[in-house]
């Protein structure tokens, strides 16, 4: 099943919202009635201390998980009442994923990691290699185009990561603690990659951290705290 | 330390004891596969020792018996004893006829005691079988009442057909065939020497075969399914036990703990496992190993196999969990591997050539079958070397084999599924070939024997083809001492009850030319050179004309020399079947010929049932020899009763031993995904659909499977037509449709097995698993 591109825009040119968002793990609250807007374009660094609930906020805003109340809209449509499958597409079609570690699939080599969603929507060998190989100029990764995970260091790792999240031009990247396990000088590296190759294609960034150099690069900065979202605009 | 291993894996956590479950699950199924084999194996000696009884009156049984055998039947009175095959709708029936001589005669087992002149006892599927069919085509072939069921200690199997029947020592001791025996054996066929019952039970040899092959191509892919399913999670028990070197355990005390993990879960898998083997006895009991289903009492392992089982796979968990931990070092900062295994080279491929060569060489350069000088003994080590060379090149070469099919499609592959199977299994084919190994040994030798079966039975193909006439015409050969009974008058009893009979179309007095025979010298041969003999066996024209299968005389001929061959009765002679044939006419007149003894008496009929049984059962009453007449389809299926069986048990180590790397592939396969299922739950995170993943679980497990089937096939039957081509001069040909169809089956169920395991993968990439893991 293809998911449906958002036809009509929201109101006040939001890209994704959510309202009075709740959901529990078992007895653990994660969300008690969290609400928050991005704007198209927009970089949004998502703060709070650990636990908070705002990893939850990521995967409900990118219907990975479906909030128990509340509601969540993409481009104006309603985004968490879909069923699996076309959410699943929705994702692939119209979101790119960073993670912490650990999301390259080891077996593969750099470039078919990247051309990856690529193939998974449909375009061919050739042409999808093709396209992934254009991101190891832009993210310095020259040269490593064959290698295997296991053979790339943290930081090479998470710029094949970044690439391979942008590689099918989303119009929503979901950053999750993206440098968590790096260092701050391959942090500072990988964000600016980030952040300049998602402005460059005009792609939203909702970007999760705990750390306040990651969440300088964004436009605006929320706190989630005990699963509510509390406004801090930074710009 | 023991008491904290067992805390940690049964409250260790959801995770502890979610793995604790999975091992256990596995080894479970593993030691119930490993049972229900062993036992199986057991059973197919247990079989056989059971026509024990049978070789009673047959000199090999004494002779294996030694003197403890013959001392125990001092002031015992003995027993007339008589062993004949019967037929009925083309399954043999044993007849043994009793008499005892008194009242210490001693008692076959199954009965209480011997059966009185006028009395039988048969076995239950014979008594159900004098229950439903008209007195004329069975019954009556028996003389007296039942009295009683054989019982289960005189039955090699639940269908076994078996009667024994009481006379009178006078009429008994009158038939040249009957013997005066004292003891009742109790020697297997498998361990008789020398004069044995002919087409009782498994000779030794059969029998060495029969377990070897079993054993090999069922045990080898069994051992190899336990000993994965007690490495699984493996490297997430690796991780955790970093976590506890950093709080200061020491490497032996982390040893410890690995291995009480990992013999606590086997120990659990391995009761369930007998528990699940106990479940599955009635089902191993219906497997037709030789061609016979089996008791289900039968069908329990070896008392030292149980013990090996019970108490070797949770010690083979243990040691092998204290060597997983040899092979990584288990720092407080983590785990790193030793040693990275090293991808498979070409070198692996030199054994495979080398016994193909080998193999090649005798049967096209060498030509050794046909060398007379070349002893038979040195012949089967060069062909066992040579494919025993193959059989284990395959497995070594299995790995490289699957790296560069692997590789080809990874280069090629434009579907997501087809790319990441390729790769995962590129990255270590040795784990993925590991899974199928099995398969190449039993894919190989059922291929290997039924490729050779097929062409050697190859001219019983051609008699079916001939159709009606091998199934409708009876044979009765009065051969050796029963021959001086015949005479050369056939009674008048036979002549009238089969004209009286219904779809007999007519008989054949078959009888043998005085010595010398008459010289036949070709026309035109020059004066001493070859003389030939004519057929010793001579017969009426008159009678042949209504007997089509064994051929014709020539346009007005009144007597015709003949030389028919019922064993493989309608086998090619100048590219003709006996049926095609048109025999010499013989110098003899009728009348002379009448005065001749006869040698077998053939009926032809309209090979119904019911005319096949009721002209049995008129012959039988006439001429009871050693064995009753038999249609010319039951001749060449009782020559060819071994090699039928040895095609059967090809047949079942294929369709059982597919289903089993099936069951192995499936938990490699979950394994390795519980222990790398972060990539995999990302994946599904980002959007990649769950039927991509499932296509590539589906793929990394069918591939490697699909690739050895294939190259097993391709190679088995290379090795059989080198066989063929150096023993025989023959060409392989193709096996019937049935050897496809079992193949067919045996990979269906190996892939229903393999997706019985796919929806464990929604819970595995869900979205939980990425958030803990």
């Amino acid at each position: 099943m293809t998911a449906r591109s958002p036809e009509h825009g929201s109101p006040g040119g939001e890209l994704l919202q959510a309202h009075d968002l709740h959901l529990s793990f078992g007895a653990t609250p994660a969300l008690r009635g969290a609400s928050v807007s991005v704007r198209q374009a927009e970089i949004l660094a998502v703060m709070g201390p650990s636990g908070s609930g705002k990893s939850t906020l990521l995967h409900c805003l990118a219907g990975i998980l479906t909030p128990a109340a509340g509601e969540v809209f993409f481009d104006g449509a309603r985004l968490d009442t879909l069923p699996e499958a076309p959410r699943s597409a929705l994702r692939r079609q119209y979101f790119g994923f960073v993670f912490q570690f650990g999301q390259l699939v080891p077996e593969l080599t750099a470039e078919e990691n990247i051309a990856l969603p690529l193939l998974l929507n449909g375009l061919r060998r050739a042409a999808a290699l093709t396209q992934a190989r254009e991101w190891f100029a832009r993210l310095d990764l020259e040269g490593l185009e064959r290698r295997r995970s296991g053979e790339l260091s943290g930081g090479e790792a998470q710029r094949v990561a970044v690439g391979r999240a942008l590689v099918t031009r989303p119009r929503v990247l979901f950053a999750d603690e993206p440098t968590g396990a790096l260092d701050s000088l391959t942090s500072e590296s990988v964000m600016d990659l980030l952040t300049t190759a998602a402005r460059g294609a005009g792609t939203t960034i909702v970007l999760v951290t705990h750390e306040a150099r990651v969440a300088a690069y964004a436009d605006r900065e929320v706190l989630v705290r005990d699963g509510a979202v509390t406004d801090r605009v930074i710009v | 330390m023991i008491r904290l291993g067992l805390r940690l894996s049964i409250a260790g956590g959801r995770e502890s004891l979610s793995r604790l479950i999975l091992i256990v699950v596995a080894v479970a199924i593993g030691v119930g596969l490993l049972l229900a084999t062993l036992a199986g194996l057991n059973a197919v000696t247990k079989q056989n020792a059971r026509y024990a009884w049978l070789e009673t009156g047959y000199r090999g049984s004494d002779a294996s018996a030694g003197a403890q055998g013959r001392a125990t039947t001092a002031g015992v009175e003995p027993v007339w004893w008589r062993l004949r095959a019967d037929y009925f709708q083309g399954r043999q029936i044993g007849r043994v006829d009793v008499a005892a001589t008194g009242p210490t005669s001693p008692t076959p087992p199954g009965i209480p005691a011997l059966p009185a002149p006028g009395q039988f006892y048969a076995s239950p599927k014979l008594v159900a079988l004098l229950e439903t069919n008209p007195a004329g085509e069975l019954r009556d072939r028996y003389p007296g009442t039942l009295i009683g069921t054989l019982g289960a200690a005189a039955l090699p199997s639940p269908d076994s057909l078996l009667i024994v029947i009481g006379h009178r020592p006078a009429d008994l001791s009158h038939d040249p065939r009957a013997r005066l025996e004292r003891r009742i054996s109790t020697t297997a066929p498998s361990r008789c020497n020398g004069d044995c019952a002919p087409g009782v039970g498994t000779n030794a040899n059969g029998l060495v075969l029969i377990l070897s092959v079993a054993t090999a191509a069922l045990l080898f892919p069994v051992l190899i399914f336990v000993g994965a399913a007690t490495r699984l999670s493996a490297s997430r028990r690796e991780q955790r036990f970093a976590a506890m070197r950093l709080v200061g355990a020491t490497s032996a005390q982390v040893a410890t703990i690995a291995t009480v993990e990992s013999t606590l879960a086997a120990v659990i898998g391995v009761l369930i496992g007998f528990m699940l083997f106990l479940a599955m006895r009635p089902l191993i009991a219906l497997i037709p190993f030789t061609g016979e289903r089996f008791f289900t009492h039968d069908v329990v392992p070896s008392p030292v196999s149980l013990v090996v089982v019970a108490v070797g796979v949770p010690i083979a968990s243990a040691v092998a969990a204290r060597l997983a931990l040899r092979r990584v070092a288990i720092s407080p900062l983590g785990v790193a591997r030793r040693v990275t295994p090293a991808p498979p080279t070409a070198r692996r491929v030199v054994p495979l050539l080398a016994g193909i060569a080998e193999l090649g060489y005798f049967a096209y350069i060498d030509n050794i079958g046909a060398n007379t000088h070349t002893n038979t003994t040195l012949e089967a080590a060069v062909f066992l070397g040579g494919v025993l060379l193959v059989m284990s090149g395959l497995v070594i070469a299995g790995p490289w084999l699957t790296l560069l099919a692997s590789r080809l499609v990874a280069n090629r592959a434009n579907r997501p599924a087809a790319l990441l199977a390729a790769r995962r299994l590129e990255d270590n084919p040795q784990a993925g070939f590991r899974a199928v190994s099995g398969v190449v040994l039993a894919i190989f030798v059922g291929t290997c024997a039924v490729g050779i079966i097929t062409t050697i039975n190859a001219p019983a193909v051609r008699s079916h083809e001939v159709g009606a006439y091998a199934t409708g015409t009876l044979v009765d050969v009065l051969a050796g001492p029963d021959r001086l009974r015949t005479g050369t008058a056939l009674p008048a009893s036979v002549t009238t009850e089969l004209d009286a009979t219904p779809g007999v179309t007519g008989l054949a007095v078959i009888r043998d030319q005085p010595q010398p025979r008459p010289e036949i010298r070709p026309s035109g041969a020059p004066p001493g050179g070859h003389v030939f003999h004519a057929f010793q066996q001579v017969v009426s024209c008159a009678q042949l004309q209504h007997v089509p299968a064994l051929g014709r005389c020539r346009a007005g001929a009144t007597t015709a020399a003949i030389d028919p061959d019922y064993g493989g009765g309608f086998e090619l002679r100048n590219h003709r079947t006996m049926a095609e044939t048109t025999w010499p006419p013989s110098r003899l007149t009728s009348s002379r010929l009448d005065a001749l003894p006869i040698d077998t008496v053939v009926v032809g009929t309209n090979s119904s049932s019911a005319a096949v049984e009721h002209a049995r059962t008129v012959l039988d009453a006439a001429y009871p020899t050693a064995f009753a007449a038999e249609t010319i389809s039951e001749i060449h299926a009782d020559q060819s009763r071994l090699l039928r069986a040895y095609q059967q048990l090809a047949n079942v180590v294929i369709l059982t031993s597919l289903p089993i790397a099936g069951v192995s592939l499936t938990v490699s396969i979950v394994g390795g995904l519980v222990e790398r299922k972060r990539p995999f739950s990302l994946l599904r995170l980002a959007g990649t659909p769950l039927a991509t993943l499932r296509r590539v679980i589906g793929l990394e497990a069918a591939a490697p499977l699909f690739i050895t089937a294939a190259a097993s096939i391709a190679l088995a039957f290379l090795s059989a037509q080198l066989f063929l081509r150096a023993q025989l001069g023959e060409s392989l040909r193709r096996p019937a449709p049935g050897y496809f169809l079992v193949i067919a089956a045996g990979l269906g169920a190996a892939m229903l097995v393999i997706a019985s395991a796919l929806p464990l993968l929604r819970r595995a990439t869900g979205p939980d698993a990425a958030r803990n893991d």
